[in-house]
């Protein structure tokens, strides 16, 4: 683990108590037992979640179908895992193979993009009348922020940003996200000019005080929440550093690519090493309903680059043994091609890529018949991917629950199960 | 039927009479029955004057008091003066206000705004009318533009699409079951409840049907319309596929039946193709809702309401969660509920006077600090926090800082309403997401600590605080003062030290400094 991630000053301990106070689980060994809380905070996992909208091509990138009738005009290209092929518009990334865990099995119901985002980021569980939280969302709750106190899911992605409160559903909004638009710091996260850094400190550590003194003769569990939130913030706006493009290195962004995807994804490893739970970098255009193929040529060309950088990173600080690392979108694309040389919607058969924490290495699971229009053998429906997500950070989905105001909720679609044959 | 109901409630008014005889007021009643079961427990000591004061002006006006009205508070020397200070408030315009801001932001749950409907909701509790005619109002949807008032708010604004989505008939009606009868019955749409035994799938479709033939016709007017109503819903469980059907009905009440018009008659305005004119039924479901569901045969009318104003007083429903009246659920003090709810419908459902008697229980105004260790909140044994909305933060911060206009007394600190939309952004819940549990979240701890409207609060100019406090030459007094205007008691003597402390660290800027820390500080922050 890099040395940054470590700190182990006391009162982070208060925000995770609050963050693990209003969680249920079934059967005897609650999630309320110091033991249980001990156990998820020494390994201290990380998520990041990379999501393409619109939908990238599995045929373009990780279940390419060369010289069949849907395949297209590009070529399969061998991994640095013997028998694994994959598009040859991942050449970087084909040299990763070996750190990767590929399900080439999704079937999912969703091919709109309005519902599919939605349902697909929420694991589509059964409907029982309340809105489910996004993955991101998710994971704040079940694990809490990280030893660092910085907050647990921020969402780093092209255009606006803000606090992102419907992420969160029945969880309510304080674990929605935190969006970094164009990769920028949010409103009222810089310190105001009005405000020296030193009258700051003299600020905060009175209004601490002062919490201090109301919390005698009281329940604790309010004003300790308000001292977390501002800890939180505290810690967040310490690093400003992560925001600044100065601080890039012309090497690193040479390595990332200039563009948003390869930008954000830089900023989305710094968050990570800075101790957020749970990093979600958002690409957009992928929806190339006409002229697919340049598009993806284009599209899958910079993904490879940046995606190979991370991967690189990730590997060379030995991160990967704890950060889960997911490649999604709200389906995959028709393996028809339309009269505009586009691809349509196609949640019937498609693919996400994965690596790190929990997972096989060099493993691909699941397939799809010859033309790619249907998997072959046993599909998996997104609820599948939550459970394998949840298993990997070492969270026991079948037995998990929400406890939603007494409304008793499973974290994942009670029907589905992970895919373990990609789990270590 | 409905002879023998006006007959029981006669006698109940009776029966009342004589227990609530001059000797016991319902508060002591109240407070005999908190007391009962906490027998054996420590119990909070009464809150002295001015943490009675913030406690029930934050409450019932919705903003912390100000100096003046501490100083004549503290001054008045009268024995019954708490109970005084809340029917003044309670019968104020700025009372009523504030009880419709509790009540619009409470069954709204800010999924939107209209001036009609607040200026109806402030008259109705200015006028003290009573829930029953209130729930009516609002039940019965607007459905002719002779129908003058904002009620039909609730029931429009649930019929607009929100973005791509459907109208939403079954959040509709679950709002319906939530907030007028304390039954949350989202899960029993698809299938009988799993856990609560009583929430069973008829229900959440019997009240699915006085919706489902329901359209908004024009969102700005509020106006809405109903399809004609000739036959019973069909439904199955998702479990057991057999066709089952129900026509509108209140949960726990018969059924409503749909009446058998000869083919031709059904409608009171026919339909006109022409005009796009889908016509007026005679029978209409929403009138129907109106007349069965706030009637004393319903008892979990008269339940809910009692506990939605039992959790508005006392910062927790006896019911808890709110939404959740059910067998399995009990009350903390079942008894207590039962009685309110009987009195409350003997008093034909007067909120005022409920309102009134709770505040007047010592229940109510016990300190919200103990010495020893604070028993489970259920005991209701010393005065519970509660969360600030958006709107009560912000005239408190007004109020705290000097900024409210004292030009015209009696008046509420105004304020633009860009304003309140930043507050709400900063410190409200998203839309259907009920405000009934205190969150703090990261962006409202980044816009008390850096938003320019908040620290231009600080600047010294005429008559803010913080140009009061720079006037005064002695720190402990401005020490004391600022404790005063925003804390709402003096500090003490370890607060004054390290204040002094802060005000030697913090320099030119001591005031504010000190005054900004006061503001974003939990004590500040919560009413307790």
């Amino acid at each position: 683990m890099n040395k940054m991630q470590k700190c182990f000053s006391k009162e982070h301990n208060i925000s995770r108590r609050e963050w693990f106070q209003h969680l249920g689980v079934v059967g005897a060994a609650g999630m309320f037992s110091p033991a249980f809380a001990e156990a998820i905070k020494k390994k201290d996992k990380q998520v990041m979640f990379i999501w393409l909208d619109g939908g990238i091509s599995q045929l373009e990138s990780w279940d390419p179908k060369p010289n069949t009738t849907f395949g297209g005009p590009f070529r399969a290209i061998p991994t640095n895992v013997n028998g694994i092929h994959i598009s040859e518009l991942l050449p970087k990334t084909s040299m990763h193979m070996d750190k990767m865990a590929i399900v080439r099995s999704l079937s999912t119901k969703d091919n709109s993009h309005s519902a599919g985002v939605d349902r697909i980021q929420r694991g589509d569980p059964k409907n029982r009348g309340v809105t489910y939280p996004y993955i991101g969302s998710a994971i704040s709750k079940l694990m809490g922020p990280c030893e660092e106190g910085m907050p647990p899911y921020v969402w780093i992605k092209p255009m606006n940003g803000g606090f992102i409160s419907k992420d969160a559903g029945f969880l309510g909004p304080k674990y929605g996200a935190i969006a970094f638009g164009d990769g920028k710091p949010p409103d009222n996260l810089p310190r105001a000019q009005t405000v020296s850094k030193e009258l700051d400190d003299i600020r905060k550590e009175f209004r601490a005080k002062l919490d201090l003194q109301y919390r005698k003769g009281r329940m604790p569990e309010n004003s300790e929440a308000a001292t977390a939130v501002f800890d939180m913030a505290d810690k967040l706006q310490q690093r400003l550093d992560l925001f600044d493009p100065a601080n890039v290195s012309a090497k690193d962004a040479e390595r990332y690519g200039t563009w948003d995807l390869g930008r954000h994804l830089y900023l989305g490893r710094r968050m990570l090493e800075a101790g957020v739970r749970f990093v979600k970098v958002t690409s957009y255009g992928w929806d190339t309903h006409g002229d697919n193929f340049n598009g993806h040529l284009s599209l899958v060309s910079k993904f490879d680059k940046s995606f190979a950088a991370l991967m690189d990173d990730l590997h060379d600080r030995k991160m990967l043994d704890n950060v889960l690392v997911i490649v999604l979108s709200e389906f995959g694309r028709t393996p028809r091609i339309n009269g505009h040389h586009g691809r349509d919607h196609w949640p019937e058969a498609w693919s996400c890529a994965m690596a790190g924490c929990g997972l096989k290495k060099g493993i691909v699971s699941g397939k799809t018949n010859a033309l790619g229009t249907e998997v072959e053998g046993k599909s998996h429906d997104i609820g599948s991917m939550f459970h394998t997500w949840f298993s990997a950070l070492g969270l026991d989905s079948a037995s998990l629950e929400y406890d939603n105001q007494g409304q008793p909720l499973p974290v994942a679609h009670e029907d589905e199960k992970a895919v373990t044959e990609v789990l270590a | 039927m409905r002879f023998i109901y006006f007959y029981s409630s006669v006698c109940m008014i009776i029966f009342f009479s004589a227990s609530l005889n001059a000797k016991e007021a319902l508060h002591e009643l109240i407070d005999r029955h908190v007391e009962q079961k906490a027998k054996g427990l420590a119990v909070a000591a009464v809150a002295d004057d001015l943490e009675f004061l913030r406690r029930a002006s934050l409450d019932f006006l919705g903003r912390i008091p100000t100096l003046q009205e501490q100083k004549d508070f503290l001054a008045d020397k009268s024995a019954d003066k708490r109970g005084a200070w809340i029917d003044k408030a309670l019968a104020s315009k700025s009372g009523a206000k504030r009880l419709a801001d509790f009540f619009h932001i409470h069954f709204m749950e800010r999924l939107g705004d209209n001036p009609q409907w607040r200026e109806y909701l402030e008259n109705s509790f200015f006028e003290n009318k009573p829930w029953n005619v209130m729930a009516s109002e609002i039940l019965k949807g607007k459905r002719s533009e002779e129908q003058k008032s904002g009620a039909g708010f609730f029931i429009s604004k649930r019929l607009e699409n929100y973005g791509q989505n459907p109208v939403d008939y079954s959040g509709l009606a679950r709002d319906v079951g939530r907030l007028f009868l304390g039954k949350d019955l989202r899960c029993a749409e698809c299938h009988d409840h799993l856990f609560v035994e009583e929430y069973k799938q008829q229900d959440f479709k019997g009240l699915f049907a006085f919706f489902e033939n329901t359209y908004l016709k024009d969102a700005k007017t509020m106006l809405v319309a109903e399809k004609l109503t000739s036959k019973k819903l069909e439904y199955a469980s998702v479990f057991k596929k057999e066709k089952k059907e129900t026509g509108p009905r209140v949960p726990g009440l018969m059924e409503v039946s749909i009446p058998d018009f000869p083919k031709g008659q059904e409608y009171l305005v026919p339909p006109d193709p022409k005009k796009k004119f889908q016509g007026v039924p005679k029978f209409s479901p929403l009138e129907e809702l109106s007349k069965t569901l706030p009637d004393s045969a319903n008892t979990s009318f008269s339940r809910n309401m009692v506990n939605r104003v039992w959790f508005f007083v006392m910062g927790r429903g006896l019911v808890h969660p709110l939404d959740l009246h059910h067998a399995g659920n009990p009350a903390s003090h079942p008894e207590l509920l039962d009685m309110l709810a009987k009195v409350f419908e003997a008093h034909k459902y007067d909120v005022r006077w409920l309102i009134s008697e709770l505040a007047k229980s010592k229940t109510y105004q016990r300190s919200s600090r103990m010495d020893q260790k604070l028993p489970a909140k259920e005991f209701f044994v010393y005065g519970l926090e509660k969360r600030l909305s958006a709107e009560q933060l912000l005239a408190s911060i007004l109020v705290a800082t000097g900024r409210w206009n004292k030009d015209k007394p009696g008046e509420e600190p105004s304020f633009p309403e860009a304003l309140l939309q930043k507050y709400m952004k900063a410190f409200a819940n998203a839309a259907r997401e009920p405000e009934d549990e205190i969150a703090f979240s990261l962006q409202a701890a980044l816009f008390l600590l850096n938003d320019s409207t908040v620290l231009k609060l600080l600047e010294p100019d005429e008559g803010s605080l913080v140009a009061q406090l720079e006037k005064i030459q002695d720190e402990r007094k401005a020490i004391e003062l600022a404790w005063l205007s925003t804390l709402i008691r003096k500090p003490s003597e370890y607060e004054v030290r390290f204040a002094l402390e802060v005000l030697k660290k913090a320099k030119d800027s001591k005031y504010k400094v000190l005054v900004w820390g006061l503001l974003a500080s939990s004590e500040f922050n919560l009413n307790h």
